[in-house]
């Protein structure tokens, strides 16, 4: 290995975390500023959900295609969000794995699955590309920041594709570049929609605290 | 373009926008990922394929760009790349504002089908809000503000005008029910029950106060209204003004707090139950002490509790329920109602989507009161006929009164031929009343309710004007029609009929015109007007007049009922009878 992917696969990653996880408690420390708003009103609804069921209901939502009608009626997005998902997943997993514990990689499982899991998650970027590009709808609302994220994830996915197997037979050029984007990667989300995660919780929680205590989640929907 | 050549106002809504935003408001305006999946969950959107200003994202960036110019760093150090950009002109306000009220009624649907838990229509509120700080907003929404602020009702109805509605509603349930405690009563102190109304009851439909007297009376309730602070609407809730939201809300709980009653009880109206119920102590920042509820859990409960006894075969009409988007997606009232219903009711059939997935009647938001949106509203309305359509119910029922008038427009548009009503009204006609026995008295049937009154009914369309002569003449009254504004003014002058009504839209000469024209003369301008309009919207052409204003107004579709209440006030008849002369 020479020394510029060793350094790749450490040090640059430990700096561009490093960096990542100032940036992100600073976007925290910011958005915790903000006067959370109070409810002062007793509760609305038939009783039998509370703030706590609420924002249970509103954070498990993610794994409850059935739950929102956007997603109940569009299977074939939501899969392709779960496909791209677990495809970051496993693509931040092997920036750990290949640096910090090689030998799990002997395993032909764990390679093909890490495979399976880049690689759909690069073709499901390819097909977000396109949508992305030509709906009119999504379109209009894209920002030159949207694009360039999509693009350097379907592109990360690939080089992680590759990388999966850690070798250095063919050469180390696909295992820099995954590196190198990985790193790049780190130090621009939190810069970039991509930091929508760190988001999520809260803004599930707040809405899942609300409409618990209104009442309205978890839905009642009869077809 | 530099701070200094911002305008006024854009610089006013900018520095206000930061004492506005709250932890939830920043989540959901940094949240949003561009996913488009909330897309199709908009009526505006379903109803104008192809036009992506109608996504509730797009909307949304709209606001989201000057935060991100302002609040929000990566927007301050890449404002391109990430969609940043600020407010500059007025004019860039006047397109604002064209988004933020002409192009969502702030339905909620959007918000319960995001991944990312982002509420644009809370923040779209609070962006309506900072235009009106500054002025911006559409006509109808400063005209009734400024009703709310200064007599304390969003319809601007004046005290005398409202407890004279109250007196005569007493009155024709005390005839109704042969029983002369059965009134409203007024201001009494240590009531269990404060009753709250909307205004619009008071100015087209006294029927459902009269219907809610009715049912209080039946159920023994030791309950009263308030002379002052009665309207449990809050326009601040449509125009994002917090402001008037805590004001019109506080008036409401110091009157109760004053009369020391113990549950304010809210009539169905969803952004009056929301406003009041869920919302209205945040904006006044004022805790109550007593217990508050809306009218159809306590019509409910009385059902339950065997206070009140009802028979359902009395409404056979085939029903659906509309859900009000406030009770719905704010408060979670979806059940109760149905629960209801289906006690008050042979034939109830749901709509779908339903509960917190119906769609918005299209006259939420305040979206009624602004004239200018209505052809962009009745397009939307195109997703809510069909829903209704389907259903193939003859009646929609629902637990608002702005849901009343959005869909009643919706209605007449797609001409579906259904009726709107409300819980209240099948409540009250399903109440078993046992009335006490008495020896009937042999009178002689007297003369009808309207005899010898001559009334002018005016209006463009034959098959309206054929129905109310039709009911008026069976009541006894002398009826002239005119189809037209020419018609209207001849006949009057000839006749000079003892009530004229008026339609608005005429295609000759606007009914407003014509309205003028009889209050400009000397003999004319002392018979009573009541305008029954389809177009109720357009209300401000009459009551901008500087005249005195009509002495009725009726929005269509006008039921048989309700048309006598309204010409027999206006006629002062009263509308009660002694059982054996009631016309059936
Ligand atoms: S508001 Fe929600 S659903 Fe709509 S585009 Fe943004 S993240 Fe996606
Ligand atoms: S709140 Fe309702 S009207 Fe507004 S964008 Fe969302 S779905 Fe459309």
């Amino acid at each position: 290995m020479s020394n510029l992917l060793h350094f790749s696969e450490t040090t640059l990653q430990e700096v561009a975390l490093g960096i990542m996880a100032i940036v992100y408690i600073t976007r925290l420390t910011w958005l915790m500023r903000f006067k959370a708003g109070k409810e002062r009103q007793a509760a609305t609804g038939l009783g039998d959900t509370t703030p706590r069921k609420g924002f249970i209901y509103s954070w498990a939502n993610v794994a409850m295609p059935w739950g929102m009608e956007s997603t109940r009626t569009k299977m074939f997005l939501y899969s392709q969000f779960v496909v791209f998902h677990l495809g970051v997943v496993a693509a931040i997993a092997l920036s750990f794995i290949i640096p910090y514990a090689p030998q799990l990689l002997d395993s032909s499982t764990l390679v093909l699955v890490l495979q399976i899991a880049t690689g759909a998650a690069c073709l499901v970027g390819v097909i977000r590309i396109i949508r992305r590009m030509t709906d009119t709808y999504v379109k209009a609302i894209s920002t030159p920041d949207d694009h360039f994220s999509l693009w350097l994830l379907t592109v990360w996915f690939a080089f992680a594709f590759l990388a999966v197997p850690n070798s250095t037979a063919g050469g180390e050029w696909h295992l820099l570049t995954y590196f190198i984007l990985t790193a790049f990667f780190l130090i621009y989300v939190p810069f970039s929609k991509i930091s929508h995660y760190l988001y999520y919780p809260f803004t599930r929680y707040y809405l899942g605290k609300s409409l618990g205590r209104r009442g309205v989640f978890p839905l009642r929907r009869v077809n | 373009m530099s701070k200094e050549k911002r305008s006024h106002k854009a610089q006013k809504v900018i520095e206000r926008m930061g004492k506005k935003l709250n932890r939830q408001v920043v989540g959901s305006l940094v949240a949003c990922v561009h996913c488009g999946n909330c897309t199709d969950s908009c009526h505006y959107v379903l109803a104008n394929p192809g036009d992506p200003t109608y996504a509730p994202a797009y909307k949304a960036d709209r606001i989201r760009k000057f935060f991100k110019a302002h609040y929000d760093w990566t927007g301050r150090v890449f404002p391109a790349w990430v969609g940043a950009k600020s407010l500059y002109t007025d004019e860039d306000l006047e397109e604002l504002k064209d988004t933020v009220f002409g192009k969502c009624t702030n339905c909620r649907r959007c918000t319960i089908n995001c991944p990312m838990g982002v509420d644009y229509a809370t923040f779209n509120r609070m962006a309506r809000g900072l235009l009106v700080s500054v002025g911006v907003m559409p006509e109808g929404v400063a005209v009734v503000s400024k009703d709310q602020w200064e007599i304390g009702n969003q319809m601007g109805v004046l005290k005398e005008d409202y407890l004279d509605t109250l007196e005569w509603m007493s009155e024709e349930l005390q005839g109704e029910l042969e029983d002369p405690n059965a009134g409203i009563p007024i201001d009494k102190e240590d009531a269990d029950i404060v009753y709250s109304i909307n205004p619009r009851e008071v100015k087209y439909d006294p029927r459902t106060i009269a219907d809610a007297a009715k049912i209080f009376h039946q159920a023994g309730a030791n309950w009263t209204m308030p002379s002052e602070g009665w309207d449990m609407t809050n326009f601040g809730l449509f125009s994002g003004d917090d402001d008037l939201g805590g004001a019109v809300a506080r008036r409401l709980y110091e009157k109760v707090s004053e009369l020391r009653g113990k549950k304010l009880v809210i009539s169905e109206c969803g952004h009056g139950y929301r406003s009041t119920r869920c919302e209205g102590q945040n904006w006044a920042q004022w805790d109550i002490d007593f217990v508050m509820e809306s009218s159809v859990i306590t019509m409910l409960n009385y059902i339950k509790e065997g206070r009140i006894k009802v028979d359902k075969t009395r409404n056979t009409t085939p029903v659906t329920f509309h859900d009000s988007c406030n009770n719905a997606r704010s408060c979670g009232l979806t059940e109760e109602p149905r629960e209801l219903l289906k006690l008050v009711c042979t034939d109830f059939r749901e709509m779908y989507p339903n509960r917190a997935e119906n769609y918005c009647c299209t006259g939420g938001g305040g979206a009624m009161s602004m004239s200018e949106y209505t052809p962009r509203r009745l397009k939307s309305a195109k997703i809510k006929a069909d829903q209704l359509a389907a259903t193939g119910a003859k009646i929609v029922v629902t637990s608002c009164h702005n849901c009343v008038d959005g869909l009643a427009d919706c209605i007449k548009h797609y001409k579906l031929g259904m009726e709107v009503t409300q819980l209240v009204n099948l409540v009250a006609n399903a109440l078993v009343i046992e009335k006490k026995v008495t020896v009937p008295v042999a009178e002689p049937i007297a003369a009808s309710d309207l005899q010898g009154r001559r009334i002018l009914v005016t209006d463009d369309e034959p098959d309206f004007v054929t129905f109310v002569s039709t009911v008026l003449e069976d009541n006894g009254a002398t009826v002239f029609r005119a189809y037209n504004a020419a018609e209207a003014m001849e006949i009057a002058r000839r006749e000079k009929p003892d009530l004229i009504t008026l339609d608005i839209s005429m295609p000759d000469k606007d009914g407003s015109e014509v309205f003028a024209d009889i209050r400009e003369d000397d003999i004319l301008k002392r018979i009573p007007v009541c305008i029954i309009t389809g177009q109720p919207e357009l209300r401000k052409l009459i009551y901008d007049k500087p005249h005195r204003p009509p002495e009725g107004f009726v929005s269509k579709p006008v039921t048989e009922d309700g048309l006598l209440l309204n010409v027999k006030k206006l006629l002062k008849v009263a509308h009660h009878q002694p059982e054996g002369v009631r016309k059936q």
